[in-house]
């Protein structure tokens, strides 16, 4: 198990390396943004790019953002959208926010969606998994933005119990700062809900129709009892890794979410970084997602190693 | 397994205590939100003080009455908030919002009024220009500086314009407190054109209309500058010019990149000699040389000189060694600078130039100046934060967070408050009050325009932008205001007779049927052009604007000492008569003619549909085979669609076809004219336009407020205007009787020549006699006549029909109120300074607490 892990590590390494390699090569042969027509000012861009060094081979352009980031930490400077200012101190500024928020949303939508997933699954074909499972995929079906405009206008519009918009500052987790979430937290969290309800409760029916169920009831357990003690168990072999996905996840963001509340998290940050060209923030996050991404599959494939011993990773046998 | 499940365990255990340190710690960087509570504190405190000093400075000289006791706020939206507001280095719009609250020019714009007079006007009817970070107005000093300072290199021949002194505020400091002298301003000068820091701002004072001597020279210096010639390359090698130095912009005009190299592998540069010969590209599809794109593209006479001002680039050497030393700015008395320019500016030019300002404080500057990694680009954080930033404006920032939110409030060391200076008279009242009510400004990132919508209902914002879908419930509202642009639309009709009669004989085209050619009559486009009312056409399909006649729309200034609109002049109005026919003896003034022109006049393009069909007939467009008196073909005018037609396009055609039949009913043309959609031409659409394949479409020209001559060259440059391809402005002669030194001359040159000359360009007429009516050539109301006449030979071409005048219509808060009404085209409504409250913050929430399900009722 542990060579496995560390096979899987040294590969996440080498698949970063990949990747940041090609996307630094592929992001810089882009044609440049075009000069504006006309403006005066294009005659200092074309200066300052020729200083930045966007005029060298990629691969020296490659070899000196490296050197940068392993000897100094230096992800450069924003050349776009924040002019003369270094993107890394941008984007740690900026995480919090999200990563506040999605784990809020998360807090609240885990338990609720595992419940309603246990209760439809205990109550299969009944009216009330027939009507669990009809909001399930409505709510799945329906983007999380409706929710975030129907929220707004309702809650924060017509009833006045919440603000519009996310508060402003860093005291998150200031009761005020609470309340102004909860708009995003709860526009987020129906999508998850749904997510772990059908999960729950698809696995857990199953679960429930096996055999040593039916062993465990004859020996004697009543059906909570064989549920939480047997099914339950079983079925965390799919929902745990969930979890641990969705809480990597939290730093991803959402560009929707975000923009409508008004938080200053990092949703729109990789799209503005792409759409405006912004090299440096291009990079740093994209280093960043990556990371995130292999380090979400590596310990989602080892948890199911754990989480069930009959899971070998690994094994030859 | 065991041990495996301890380390997996532990290593979950690690990963949720370094998210909660890594939060935790994120989450105390003061950096990312940067409330200072001591700045509130102090704010509070001081602002009795400066209350008191206010009206005892000012009940000196005037009375100004104190407004209510309280807090305002204005609370604003922006969709992205500025990241960097440094004057030096800042680019967009966006980074440019915190500069009005900020900073002061050394001259700025007020309203006239009863204490501020502009001899002519009525009061809050013009404006005038004040000295702010200036004590006093600039003085001319150009002759004692061209005799005592050769290396500024004034012409001989100049003797006023080049240089001046300027007593500066000595009352204006930064927020801190520290004083603002003249080293501030030569040590921000110096930085601003430091050759090393290539700051973005550098080229608003080395190139445009103002100048610093030598600035260019220290900026550019050891380096070869690529400037745009900005004419064409005949009207280049004219003046004097050499080929030799010219050079194309192969990147932006030919796409080149790195794959575009030459026989020895060298890649082409970005800017590429027109004598050079060289092939670069070779092994791609389009190789080009320098000398082949000029000879087939840019030179004279070649298929894009047109184009020449935007491609041709003139090469200057700048010598390295050049001392700031040289530079023409000056620190001539602890509060006096000297500038000098490389070119003369003067009057309204030189102040209206000086009414931005480029100090940065020294201290502050550096201390956030660093180099870029191991490049050789320097990068500033210089007004990015609030620990960046020191105001001199009338309020200070006091709290950023980024892409969320940023609050300004009152700078009590702004002079402004205490000078009784800034004070204005209610025209409602007739007291007098202080500028700047507000006493914060909170501005937050709201991207959604329907949460703004449902944030100022709820009095949560000042002002909302009305969308398409709200004009018709707030367009009658009392909070209800237009804010005019310059932009004019109008349609524009194909008269490309041959294009039209090569689409004609198309194979599929029935002319038994369709008729095309028929539009190509300009007496069928003189009934167009009083088929539709224009005010009508608005309310219906573009509510947030107004009728426009002409094509130069009514914010256009001829005369900015003044803020006289070309619009308002005699020949302008004259002008539309002819257009619109309309008989100016039937009415008791000008103006009244002008005020009965809506654009509708159903009588005369019933006349003038008569007299198309007649003429129709005779050249063989249409036929009347049954001799009813009726058109047998329908005419087909193709609406251009750049995309797919939506509902709006659609309504817009139909109400297009909708008003013309009513007008054609007992015409010839009686349900025989309809308006269809084209397929979605994209980018092309202007192209289709321009060559006659598509018949018509809503465009809009617009140029600087300030210049509304400027705007003649798009209607007669054949590579500019939507109707080169039939209408030769080059072969069109006009002549005009004009006041030529003292005795009135005729003259005659073509409509392009008279642009030209308009314009700055020296022009010979059809005598040979060479004529240049530019800015400070002749008089003003010469150049308005040449202007009108441009406008009205334009018109009559029935090529352009003028539509509306574009705008934006927006409700403003019930808890304030604009104290002029009256749009004016440089202050617009005098924004923060000339707002007033009804209700201070606290009363504002009780009352909106007070409406029913507190929702404001607009």
């Amino acid at each position: 198990m542990l060579k496995y892990t560390l096979q899987r590590i040294v590969l996440m390494f080498f698949t970063l390396f990949i990747i940041t390699l090609m996307c630094f090569v592929l992001v810089r042969m882009l044609p440049p943004v075009e000069l504006p027509i006309e403006d005066p000012h294009a005659v200092v861009i074309a200066q300052r790019r020729e200083a930045m060094g966007y005029n060298k081979p990629y691969l020296v352009q490659f070899g000196i953002f490296l050197k940068d980031v392993f000897t100094r930490f230096d992800w450069g400077i924003s050349d776009k959208l924040y002019f003369g200012q270094p993107v890394a101190d941008i984007f740690l500024e900026k995480l919090p926010a999200t990563c506040i928020v999605n784990f809020y949303s998360i807090i609240l939508s885990i338990p609720i969606g595992i419940m309603l997933g246990i209760f439809a699954a205990l109550k299969k074909n009944t009216w009330i998994d027939h009507a669990i499972s009809t909001l399930t995929m409505i709510v799945i079906s329906v983007p999380s933005f409706v929710y975030a405009f129907l929220i707004q206008y309702f809650l924060s519009f017509k009833l006045g119990w919440f603000p519009f918009l996310m508060k402003a500052g860093t005291d998150y987790f200031s009761p005020e700062m609470f309340v102004s979430m909860l708009p995003a937290v709860l526009s987020l969290s129906f999508g998850v809900i749904a997510g772990f309800t059908r999960t729950t409760r698809a696995e857990l029916t199953e679960v429930l129709t096996s055999e040593f169920m039916l062993l465990a009831r004859t020996k004697g357990l009543t059906r909570g009892q064989a549920t939480v003690r047997h099914a339950l168990k079983n079925c965390m072999v799919v929902v745990v890794p969930a979890i641990f996905g969705e809480f990597i996840g939290i730093m991803g963001g959402s560009l929707i979410i975000e923009k409508i509340f008004s938080v200053p998290g990092v949703g729109s940050l990789y799209i503005n970084s792409i759409n405006g060209r912004d090299y440096a923030m291009f990079m740093l996050l994209t280093v960043f997602y990556t990371v995130i991404g292999l380090l979400a599959s590596i310990i989602v494939d080892i948890s199911y190693g754990f989480i069930d011993p009959r899971i070998r990773m690994g094994s030859k046998k | 397994m065991k041990n495996s499940k301890r380390i997996f365990s532990v290593l979950i255990a690690f990963i949720m205590v370094l998210s909660v340190v890594l939060l935790a710690s994120c989450n105390g960087k003061q950096g990312t939100e940067t409330t200072s509570s001591g700045t509130t504190e102090t704010t509070a405190g001081t602002k009795d003080t400066t209350d008191a000093e206010t009206t005892e400075a000012v009940t000196t000289s005037i009375e100004v009455t104190p407004f209510p006791a309280g807090t305002y706020t204005y609370k604003d939206a922006v969709g992205t908030l500025a990241t960097n507001w440094n004057p030096h280095t800042y680019q967009t719009n966006d980074d440019a919002y915190p500069a009005g609250f900020l900073r002061v020019g050394l001259y700025d714009f007020i309203f006239n009024d009863e204490l501020h007079p502009v001899e002519g006007k009525d009061p809050y009817a013009g404006y005038k220009i004040i000295p702010e970070m200036a004590a006093s107005f600039p003085v001319d000093v150009t002759e004692q500086v061209k005799a005592s300072n050769p290396e500024y290199n004034i012409p001989a021949e100049a003797t006023s314009g080049y240089a001046y002194t300027i007593d500066l505020n000595p009352n204006a400091v930064w927020e801190n407190g520290e004083k603002i002298n003249a080293d501030t301003y030569v040590y921000s000068m110096k930085r601003l054109l430091d050759p090393e820091l290539l700051n973005y701002r550098a080229q608003d004072y080395i190139i445009g209309s103002l100048q610093i001597a030598n600035g260019a020279e220290y900026y550019y210096q050891g380096t070869t500058a690529y400037m745009p010639i900005g004419v064409t390359t005949s009207e280049y090698l004219a003046a004097g010019g050499k080929v030799e130095d010219l050079y194309i912009d192969v990147v932006n005009f030919w796409g080149v990149d790195d794959s575009y190299v030459d026989a020895n592998g060298n890649v082409s540069p970005q800017y590429v000699s027109v004598t050079d010969e060289t092939v670069y590209g070779e092994s791609v599809d389009d190789a080009f040389s320098g000398a082949d794109l000029y000879d087939v593209y840019f030179g004279p006479g070649a298929a894009y000189e047109a184009y020449s001002p935007d491609y041709v680039y003139y090469a200057v050497v700048y010598p390295a060694g050049v001392s700031f030393d040289v530079v023409g700015i000056k620190k001539t008395g602890e509060y006096q600078i000297m500038l000098v320019f490389a070119k003369s500016l003067a009057g309204f030019n030189l102040l209206y130039n000086l009414s931005s300002n480029w100090i940065v404080n020294q201290t502050l500057y550096e201390a956030n100046l660093s180099k870029v990694g191991d490049t050789d680009a320097w990068a500033s954080t210089y007004n990015t934060s609030v620990e960046t930033t020191l105001s001199y404006g009338p309020y200070k920032l006091v709290s950023y967070q980024k892409d969320k939110s940023m609050r300004f409030e009152k700078n009590d060391k702004w002079y402004g408050y205490t000078d009784g200076q800034h004070v204005y008279v209610d025209p409602t009242d007739g007291k007098t009050y202080e500028f700047y009510q507000t006493t914060a400004i909170d501005c937050q990132v709201v991207s959604e325009t329907g949460t703004r919508k449902l944030m100022f209902l709820k009095g949560e914002l000042m002002t909302y932008g009305l969308q398409s879908d709200d004009v018709a419930e707030y367009r009658n509202s009392e909070y209800c205001y237009v804010s005019p642009s310059e932009t004019i639309f109008f349609f524009i009709f194909n008269g490309y007779e041959e294009q039209l009669a090569k689409r004609e004989a198309n194979e599929g085209f029935d002319t038994t049927k369709y008729d095309l050619q028929t539009m190509a009559l300009k007496s069928f486009r003189k009934a167009i052009a009083v088929t539709y009312d224009k005010e009508a056409l608005c309310q219906a399909l573009f509510p947030d604007c107004s009728p426009g006649f002409g094509i130069i729309g009514d914010m256009y200034i001829y005369d900015p000492d003044t803020g006289a609109k070309y619009r308002d002049t005699d020949v302008a109005k004259q002008a539309l008569c002819e257009f619109y026919s309309v008989d100016v003896s039937k009415f008791d003034s000008l103006d009244d003619a002008v005020d009965s022109i809506t654009g509708y006049d159903p009588v005369t393009a019933k006349k003038y549909f008569n007299e198309a069909f007649t003429e129709a007939l005779e050249k063989g467009y249409i036929t009347d085979t049954d001799k009813d008196g009726k058109s047998d073909q329908t005419l087909r005018i193709e609406y251009c669609c750049s995309s797919e037609v939506n509902e709006r396009m659609q309504q817009r055609i139909d109400l297009l076809n909708e008003k013309v039949n009513e007008v054609a009913a007992g015409t010839p043309f009686e349900g025989k004219i309809e308006y269809y959609p084209s397929a979605p031409y994209g980018t092309d659409w202007s192209t289709k336009i321009r060559q006659g394949l598509s018949d018509v479409v809503l465009g809009g020209w617009s140029g600087s407020a300030l210049d509304p001559f400027g705007l003649t060259d798009l209607y007669v440059n054949p590579e500019r205007s939507y109707d080169g391809a039939w209408f030769e402005a080059g072969k069109v002669n006009v002549t005009m009787t004009l006041p030529i030194d003292g005795k009135d001359t005729e003259i005659t040159m073509n409509l392009k020549a008279w642009s030209d000359a308009l314009n700055g360009t020296a022009s010979k007429d059809s005598k040979g006699d060479t004529y240049n009516f530019g800015e400070g050539q002749v008089d003003i109301q010469v150049r308005l006549a040449i202007l009108a006449k441009i406008e009205a030979t334009v018109l009559q071409t029935y090529d352009y029909i003028p539509c509306i005048q574009d705008g934006s219509l927006f409700l403003l808060t019930q808890q304030a109120y604009y104290v002029i009404e009256e749009y004016n085209p440089i202050l617009g409504r005098g924004g923060i300074a000339y707002l007033k409250y009804n209700y201070n913050d606290e009363d504002w929430a009780a009352y909106v607490a007070s409406q029913a399900d507190g929702k404001l009722s607009y």
